[in-house]
């Protein structure tokens, strides 16, 4: 009882410290940079991903198996795995963590809000295993595929983001209220010096003004991140696959079977192998690659919520019905 | 720190008289010569001598400059060989029969058709979940008829006709999985395999313009490409100087992952086509206590399943129990499994459950389901009686089991008799004639039950397991692969970066690319290249060279 009530607290105090740091993200985009403040929604990120460590420890104690046996479980791993992946920039000191962050966070808060809401609520209590669950493959394969899940997720993100801005590019190159310019100018004033020493070669673009110079640069950037997060998405989607095949292959003696949920995790594998193939052959430019990862974000939505809906096969653990 | 490259060892000459100038000029008198002047004389000293490896030089030089675009070097391959081919004088018959499978891989290794058939593939396994697969023919009929079909076209004759309803292990899709290996090996020789030779080969870059082309450049005034080689090493590359221009590299395992990547895929298609044609398999549900012979239970999947001698061996089911939670539900079953060969001797005994199978001479035996199959009772003290059980009803993972027992008259038509259900081993509900509910028996209390007079006791509920067997050759070819694929894509995440540099006069001039560490790559570039000391003035310069 009492941990279902801390969890209970914890989950109300994750959800609004994220929402805090949201609100806080998006000021300092759009309006001004307010240096004291960022530092402190680093901080709100990281007892954000504390709180939800907790609460999936709790879990794990209080139900004795790994907390990923169910779609409200699983849904909680994957905002936690949200957080991990802001948390990566930080450890390698990059520069301009801001749009990267202001794609995990949001998508850590929306998953997290989507749990606590009351469409899942009969799956709030911790449930039992059934035996074809009872392994310990569980913990690889599953956390595997979330934690891959949640990395294509972002890099899917960026790609739509990146889309966005190329194409307001294209429709209004002399616009004056572009609220873009207010985005981009505080972050990259500091890089224009250091740009135009060391590229003296100029790709096939042509500057018209400082805008739109500023806008390749952030083009440029969130395809190098989304390039990165893919990769690594990809690789854990790898793993993922490749684990619950042998588990399947160790429970039922087979070990791929054409399952719904099997089938549309290739399916996702494939389009991101494609995604990194053209990215390979220059000739094809970043617009093309980026639309492919726009499409993996639905793909990835139906292989994680779509299959689910129909509840079949061998994976009906995470089946569900919304009343 | 020149370090010896054993391609080139013979670059490395030097003429003895003063007025040719060789290739590779010593430090004293790099700032007297231009580069463009210096590999004029090369050619035409050369021309008699070393007239095959300069050409490789040049093609080598060729390779640098072109990017890493995979179709474009196979083409360079393809005219390289065909050039020498038609040196040697052969009979144009056998050059056109040389050119046929050389176009055939060329056409084969084109990425675009590689990521048409990816596309392909994908869109055809999403058809496959969302058309039902491996119903009878009547449900296509109903579904996609043809007074209304899907998308204003799509009728059961395009389902059946292509094979639809059975999707992957249909033509198509078989097809297009051999087309896809087809271009995947194609791909491996001709583009992955010359990709190891020239990222082996130590490739200098040497004029300034080529260093100024690369994605990353720099100029430093006034530094010493040897302080840069240090530093470079200390850094963690690999450093060749040869002279004035330096090269270096790192990671160059994230080179050559892709081709293992790719070979391992093959490796996982080649186990999977083998298990699909020569692999057995079965399931059978065996009562407590009986036991059955393997061979009987074992189908043969493709053409190439042959029996072998274990084949004979029967299976015994000793005992099957199933393990419950505090709440009832079943939360694990086992059978507990003897194995006896031809001659009765017993050769293994285990107890097996769900996720813990038993492997005996490459067959495997899983535990996968289970169902009560009788009930044992005594009925007026007499008996014991078996009542077989039926499954009622099943809803996912809960099943439900029911038998009858008649009393009275058995010979009317409409014969009442006690009902007795059960959802798991663990406990009996009984029904009277009426259908009232009685009570509740466990098996194991020996307790009596009264209804109607007639009394009942509940010995027993004797439960069958469920197992599947199967035998499949290619699962550890299939294994190899995983394990290759899991390892080689944790490789290629490594990116690899290569360094050029080049003194000019007092300036060195630093070019340099990676192939996945976009964002990182020139980051890590400033940092060490901010490192790199000041030469202060010329005559220290001068002292670092005598």
């Amino acid at each position: 009882m009492i941990f279902s009530t801390l969890e209970h607290i914890l989950t109300h105090i994750s959800f609004s410290i994220v929402s805090i740091v949201i609100t806080i993200f998006f000021m300092t985009l759009l309006v001004r940079e307010i240096v004291g403040l960022y530092n402190s929604s680093e901080k709100a990120m990281i007892v954000t991903l504390f709180c939800i460590t907790v609460i999936l420890v709790t879990r794990w104690v209080d139900s004795g198996h790994f907390p990923l046996s169910n779609l409200y479980e699983s849904l909680t791993f994957l905002s936690w795995s949200f957080s991990i992946i802001h948390r990566v920039p930080y450890f390698r000191n990059h520069k301009n963590k801001n749009h990267f962050s202001a794609i995990t966070a949001p998508s850590a808060i929306l998953t997290q809000g989507f749990v606590t809401s009351g469409l899942l609520t009969e799956m709030h209590q911790s449930a039992i295993l059934v035996p074809a669950l009872q392994s310990q493959w569980l913990m690889m394969h599953v956390s595997m595929m979330v934690l891959s899940y949640a990395a294509l997720l972002c890099g899917s993100l960026l790609s739509v983001a990146l889309l966005v801005i190329t194409f307001r590019k294209n429709v209004e190159i002399f616009c004056k209220s572009d609220s873009l310019s207010f985005l981009i100018r505080p972050i990259f004033f500091d890089k224009i010096q250091y740009v135009n020493e060391k590229n003296n070669v100029l790709r096939n673009t042509c500057f018209l003004s400082v805008r739109n110079y500023h806008r390749y640069q952030l083009i440029q950037q969130l395809d190098c991140w989304s390039c990165r997060v893919i990769s690594l998405g990809f690789l854990f989607l790898t793993i993922g696959i490749l684990s619950g095949a042998v588990w399947a292959n160790e429970a039922w003696g087979s070990y791929w079977n054409w399952d719904p949920k099997e089938t549309w995790a290739f399916i996702t594998w494939t389009i991101f192998a494609i995604y990194l193939h053209t990215r390979t052959n220059n000739n094809w430019g970043n617009k093309n690659s980026a639309i492919l990862a726009s499409m993996g974000f639905l793909i990835i939505w139906i292989c994680y919520f779509g299959v689910n809906l129909l509840g079949i096969g061998l994976h009906s653990y995470g089946s569900f019905t919304l009343i | 720190m020149e370090s010896l490259n054993p391609t080139s060892t013979s670059h490395h000459h030097r003429l003895q008289s003063p007025l040719f100038i060789p290739s590779t000029p010593p430090l004293q008198s790099i700032f007297n010569i231009k580069r463009s002047f210096n590999r004029r004389i090369v050619c035409e000293l050369k021309t008699t001598q070393n007239d095959k490896k300069n050409k490789k030089k040049k093609l080598v030089q060729n390779k640098i400059v072109l990017s890493e675009g995979a179709p474009s070097l196979s083409e360079d391959d393809d005219g390289n060989l065909e050039a020498s081919a038609e040196k040697s004088e052969q009979s144009s018959l056998l050059r056109l029969l040389k050119r046929v499978p050389k176009r055939v891989l060329g056409v084969l290794s084109n990425l675009s058709l590689a990521i048409a058939e990816m596309g392909s593939v994908a869109a055809l396994m999403a058809l496959g979940t969302v058309i039902e697969q491996g119903e009878t023919p009547d449900f296509y009929f109903e579904k996609y008829s043809e007074e209304n079909p899907v998308f204003g076209f799509f009728t059961w004759r395009w389902v059946l006709g292509l094979g639809f309803d059975h999707m992957f292990s249909s033509p198509i899709f078989l097809g297009l999985l051999v087309l896809l290996a087809a271009s995947l090996m194609a791909c491996t020789y001709t583009t992955q395999i010359p990709l190891v030779k020239v990222a082996r080969r130590w490739n200098y870059l040497n004029t300034s313009e080529a260093i100024r082309k690369q994605e990353f450049n720099d100029s430093l005034p006034r530094a010493s490409v040897r302080d840069l080689g240090v530093i470079l090493m200390g850094a963690g590359y690999e450093v060749f100087l040869k002279g004035p221009s330096l090269y270096a590299f790192k990671g160059l395992a994230g080179r050559f992952a892709p081709i293992g990547v790719h070979l391992a895929m093959l490796l996982i298609m080649a186990g999977g086509t083998l298990s699909a044609t020569g692999s057995f398999r079965g399931s059978v549900t065996v009562p407590q206590g009986l036991n059955f012979v393997m061979g009987d239970v074992l189908n043969p999947i493709g053409f190439l399943s042959t029996p072998t001698q274990e084949f004979n061996t029967e299976v015994h089911v000793n005992r099957f129990y199933m393990d419950y939670y505090d709440s009832g539900e079943v939360s694990q079953f086992h059978s507990d499994l003897s194995l006896f060969d031809l001659n009765g001797k017993e050769v293994t005994r285990k107890t097996i459950s769900v996720n813990d199978p038993l492997r005996y001479g490459g067959i495997t035996i899983y535990q996968t389901d289970w169902s009560i199959s009788a009930l044992q009772i005594l009925r007026d003290d007499e008996g014991p009686f078996n009542l077989p059980m039926a499954p009622l009803k099943f809803s996912g993972d809960k099943k439900l089991f029911g038998t009858f027992l008649p009393v009275g008259n058995t010979d009317s038509p409409t014969v009442k008799g006690i009902s007795m259900l059960a959802r798991d081993l663990q406990s009996i509900v009984l029904y009277d004639q009426e259908g009232k509910f009685v009570g509740i028996r466990r098996p194991n209390s020996k307790l009596p039950i009264d209804i109607n007079g007639t009394k009942i006791i509940i010995l027993d509920a004797i439960g069958s397991t469920g197992l599947d067997l199967k035998t499949d050759p290619g699962v550890p070819i299939v294994y190899a692969g995983f394990g290759a694929l899991m390892l080689t894509t944790c490789i290629s995440f490594l990116s690899h970066s290569q360094v050029w540099a080049l003194q000019d006069g007092t300036t060195v001039v630093v070019g340099g690319k990676s192939n996945r560490a976009k964002i990182e790559f020139p980051e890590e570039m400033n940092r060490l290249l901010d490192r790199v000391p000041e030469v202060v003035d010329k005559s220290s310069l001068n002292a670092i060279n005598n």
